[in-house]
């Protein structure tokens, strides 16, 4: 394997009296697209939430590219990561184009000016599958979906080497996801980027994953590329898991 | 109906004076304005980036809004004389509450996913306050200007009980020498005077909060 982009070791976490990660290492190669999954509460937010510094360890360390997030700047660590959340999170107060060249514009990128940025906000909404023409648009005018794609577009536009996304798909209809999903899929492919996706849908986690990590009650259960996790589920708790999974394969 | 020409015939026999009158009645409340705009926006922003001040800034801020605003001006006179000093201390003490209140509710009552967004993508506390923060609390923090601008223009008609310039005059006047025609032509100019401003403020308050909600 190849020097880790990022790297768990030994990371433990609690909130009050309930501990959320359990002694986490683990390694994440340059260019994986690592999926997370578990119940709600099992401690996979939390996961993400480290590597930005949105949250820092009780115990353990957390390395993103060689360097312990406890160190670093958190500030200038989080403008070099994407960051993709739920809700999306857009800024009601700013059109498409401006939410898309936040990142660029706080980091005083050269080059994300005038007529500059709209081009760059344009092709990066190209890239997402949206008409270059939304990039006027203000955000409460976008459908779920779309919203999403902005959302994608704006954690892509600072040409990050690592990107997160927790339950990005989450709130939006069965077949746009099918659709995002293929997108993100390309996108990773075609840009080789780091990806940790959070979800806690097996389907999507194996269907997008080159690696998945199946987490419960805060420790890991199976870290494996998804065909291993559907061939020999490592504990009862996957096997249950991806026994749904193929149930609802074997119905459709 | 006759009070109604009284008062037309004074506004026609005496323009220069009430000309006069209201300008320094807006140059009075916009003073003020000025300062307890200011004083407001930035303790409600301190208060809201350190929230353990806010209950004491609040409970101050409310005790002084609750002293009647004459009783302000008489208490202000041994420490700053008569004048429009002493009036425009008085309406900026009276008009920084409204905005306190609402610079902190509107900056507190944010959709955390957004500053949750704002934050993980690198935004330093000055950015965070500047490009997300204050214009998304526009609205509200307008609203709070608003109240503010209405309010210090019609407190400012009792400034001439301590010997302030504005409107408050010819409604003094009115009053010592029986003359309710001039009372109520003052009257008339300062409810016209903060309408017109409600209303214009009104509008502007509404473009902002459409332009900071989802």
């Amino acid at each position: 394997m190849a020097e880790p982009i990022i790297r768990f070791e030994g990371v433990s976490k609690s909130f009050g009296e309930q501990v959320v990660l359990r002694d986490l290492s683990l390694d994440v190669a340059p260019g994986e697209f690592l999926t997370i999954i578990g119940r709600s509460g099992c401690g996979k937010t939390t996961a993400l939430r480290l590597v930005n510094g949105l949250l820092s360890p009780d115990a353990g360390r957390v390395l993103v590219q060689g360097k312990d997030v406890a160190q670093t700047d958190p500030v200038a660590l989080r403008r070099g990561i994407g960051y993709a959340i739920q809700s999306v999170g857009l800024f009601p107060h700013l059109t498409v184009e401006k939410n898309i060249a936040y990142v660029p514009s706080i980091s005083g990128l050269e080059g994300w000016k005038g007529k500059e940025r709209r081009e760059k906000a344009e092709a990066l909404l190209r890239r997402v599958g949206l008409e270059p023409e939304l990039a006027g648009r203000y955000p409460r005018s976008l459908s779920g979906g779309q919203r999403q794609r902005v959302g994608i577009a704006r954690a892509l536009a600072a040409g990050p080497e690592i990107l997160l996304m927790d339950e990005p798909f989450g709130a939006v209809d069965e077949i746009t996801r099918g659709q995002l999903q293929d997108e993100l899929l390309c996108l990773h492919q075609a840009s080789g980027i780091t990806v940790l996706f959070v979800t806690h849908d097996i389907g999507e986690a194996l269907k997008l994953g080159t690696r998945t990590l199946v987490l419960e009650a805060g420790e890991v259960q199976q870290y494996a590329p998804p065909s291993e996790i559907l061939s020999g589920p490592a504990t009862p708790f996957v096997e249950e898991l991806v026994c749904r999974s193929r149930q609802f394969q074997a119905r459709a | 109906m006759e009070l109604l020409q009284e008062i037309f015939s004074l506004y026609a026999q005496r323009s220069d004076w009430f000309l006069e009158l209201l300008a320094s009645h807006m140059a009075l409340a916009l003073s003020a304005i000025a300062m307890s705009g200011t004083l407001g926006l930035l303790l409600g922003v301190l208060i809201s980036e350190l929230p353990r001040l806010a209950p004491p800034v609040m409970g101050v801020c409310n005790v002084l809004y609750t002293v009647p605003a004459i009783s302000l001006l008489g208490i202000l006179i041994p420490f700053t004389g008569i004048g429009d000093k002493t009036a425009v201390i008085a309406l900026t003490i009276y008009g920084v509450m409204p905005m306190v209140r609402n610079t902190y509710v509107g900056l507190t009552s944010l959709d955390p996913d957004i500053l949750e967004a704002a934050r993980g993508m690198g935004s330093t506390r000055v950015q965070l306050l500047l490009r997300v923060k204050l214009p998304m609390a526009a609205g509200v923090i307008l609203a709070g200007l608003r109240n503010t601008v209405v309010m210090t223009i019609s407190v400012a008609g009792i400034a001439s009980f301590v010997g302030a310039g504005g409107l408050g005059v010819a409604i003094y006047r009115g009053i010592t020498i029986y003359n309710p025609a001039m009372t109520a032509a003052g009257s008339v100019l300062i409810a016209l005077l903060a309408f017109l401003c409600d209303l214009a403020l009104g509008a502007l308050e509404r473009y902002f909060k459409k332009r900071g909600s989802p």
